[in-house]
């Protein structure tokens, strides 16, 4: 397995701040919610990046778990 | 003075374009929560608004590591792809959803499928479409979806169905949900034109099948008044035909009559098992960081039979230029290991099970950057009546984005998309 200089730094990044994050988790009221409801707050892909993950799935041998598309026809060769 | 106040009002205007942004209004079911394959919680704001997304984008490839030459040529392809998706509220509770669309493509692997005559499928069109429904329980807090599609293009025709279960919990800082889907798959047996038994003009292709089975979790959890995050497996099973037949594979001890290797009609089409599982498991965080900045993080761990391990890490950095104007960098990196099956061009001998040259199966990794904006102004950019029915519509948002992919196979794509947003009371 080859990793780059820059994916274990960032992995374990993410990794950090989700764990982090844990011990803090605390029940938000509805009206304390406006930075979770922005746009950019979605946990979900854009409808803009379909494309780019449909495309990363068919380029790529591994796939799933990101709401892209799992099986069916491919548009592509 | 007056010539001072106004060059000290031109030179401070730019600054306004770093004012806070103004987060949206609060939504009454304060989930703040959309995962992954669930549907979306209706709020008031939305009730009775039909939303209609046209989305187009422009996909651009280049290599030299065809499969369907074996692992070498050209890998160059153009896939223009327009999509509809359309969501109506049929009453409070009930939704219904549609993604129509077609992909254009145009591939010069492709064409070397049939080296006689030109190929069928140098260039062709998919066709796709699926429809919904989503339907709010009486409680508020579940949401019971299903759904079929269908997709056909020259050798291949697939029906699906989905159903999905959501429920939030009562303060919406929690929520579950699992969808199931199935694909069934006709795959017209398009082999290379050599391996045709019948003649290399014979069009007399056979057919097989493939069953796409998956289940998919995700359970999304606020963590903060500034954080969130969620967790997804997507367990899939893969039954049937899940070779491509006009993929061809050279072996280095299957020579010629002349005793040379990698000529035409020394090849055989790639074989691989009719069973496949993948294990895929996701965790995605949204961070706002500040008024200006929010941080879109994801990492996924893959995993299947195959032998293939995998692991892709994105990050997205939208800035908030103005309250309506995003500008939104990215970077995705992935690296995989190669399928037990994978051989590079006249690497595989001719005892072997299963074979195959398909790069896509090959150990690689994989760097991605680009650059996105999405301007969404309060009051939309126009209002105009609809061709059909004459509703006022609203031009809500754009959304445009370029991205620039490199595998270390050598394979280069670029890929520009962009969301037109429209909404009708």
């Amino acid at each position: 397995m080859r990793y780059s200089v820059v994916f274990r730094p960032a992995l374990l990044g993410l990794l950090l701040a989700g764990s982090a994050a844990l011990p803090s988790c605390v029940s938000v009221a509805a009206y304390q919610k406006a930075y979770l409801n922005d746009e950019d707050m979605k946990l979900a892909t854009k409808k803009v990046e379909t494309p780019e993950v449909n495309f990363e799935s068919y380029r790529e041998g591994a796939g799933g778990a990101n709401g892209g598309k799992v099986g069916g026809g491919c548009g592509c060769n | 003075m007056r010539k001072l106040i106004l060059l000290a009002l031109i030179c401070t205007a730019p600054l306004a374009a770093f004012a806070q942004a103004t987060p949206t209004p609060n939504r009454l079911d304060g989930s703040g929560i959309s995962p992954v394959n669930a549907s979306q919680l209706p709020t008031p704001a939305r009730y009775g608004e039909t939303e209609v997304d046209i989305l187009g984008s422009y996909y651009q490839q280049n290599g030299d590591h065809s499969a369907v030459e074996g692992g070498i040529g050209s890998q160059h392809l153009t896939d223009t792809a327009p999509t509809i998706l359309l969501n109506v509220p049929l009453d409070s509770t009930t939704r219904l959803s549609a993604n129509v669309g077609i992909d254009y493509y145009a591939s010069a692997s492709s064409d070397k499928i049939d080296q006689v005559m030109s190929s069928p499928s140098a260039s062709d069109v998919r066709y796709h479409a699926d429809f919904g429904l989503s339907h709010l329980l009486a409680d508020k807090l579940t949401t019971l979806g299903a759904g079929a599609g269908v997709s056909k293009e020259y050798d291949y025709l697939s029906f699906n169905l989905v159903g999905s279960w959501a429920r939030t919990s009562l303060d919406g800082n929690r929520q579950l949900s699992v969808s199931g889907q199935a694909f069934f798959d006709q795959i017209k047996l398009v082999t290379p034109a050599e391996l045709r038994v019948g003649g290399t003009r014979n069009h007399n292709y056979g057919s097989d099948t493939r069953q796409s089975f998956t289940l998919s979790l995700v359970y999304a959890q606020v963590l903060s008044k500034r954080l969130q995050a969620s967790v997804s497996v997507e367990p899939v099973v893969q039954r049937g035909l899940l070779s491509t037949p006009f993929q061809r594979v050279y072996f280095k001890d299957r020579p010629d009559a002349n005793g040379q290797l990698g000529t035409l009609g020394t090849a055989l089409a790639e074989v691989l098992p009719r069973l496949r599982y993948k294990y895929p498991a996701s965790l995605r965080l949204t961070y706002y960081a500040t008024d200006l900045v929010q941080l879109r993080g994801f990492y996924r761990f893959y995993n299947d039979n195959f032998g293939i391990r995998a692991h892709t890490f994105e990050l997205e950095v939208p800035v908030k230029v103005s309250p309506f104007f995003t500008l939104y960098p990215f970077y995705r990196y992935h690296t995989q290991t190669a399928a037990d099956y994978f051989a590079p061009y006249l690497a595989h001998v001719s005892t072997e099970e299963y074979f195959t040259s398909d790069y896509d199966l090959s150990a690689f990794s994989a760097n991605k950057v680009g650059l996105g904006f999405r301007y969404a102004p309060l009051y939309g950019l126009g209002r105009f009546k609809a061709p059909f029915g004459g509703r006022i519509t609203k031009f809500k948002s754009l959304d445009l984005r370029y991205g620039y992919y490199r595998q270390s196979t050598g394979l280069t794509a670029n890929v520009v998309s962009a969301d037109l947003s429209f909404t009708m009371p």
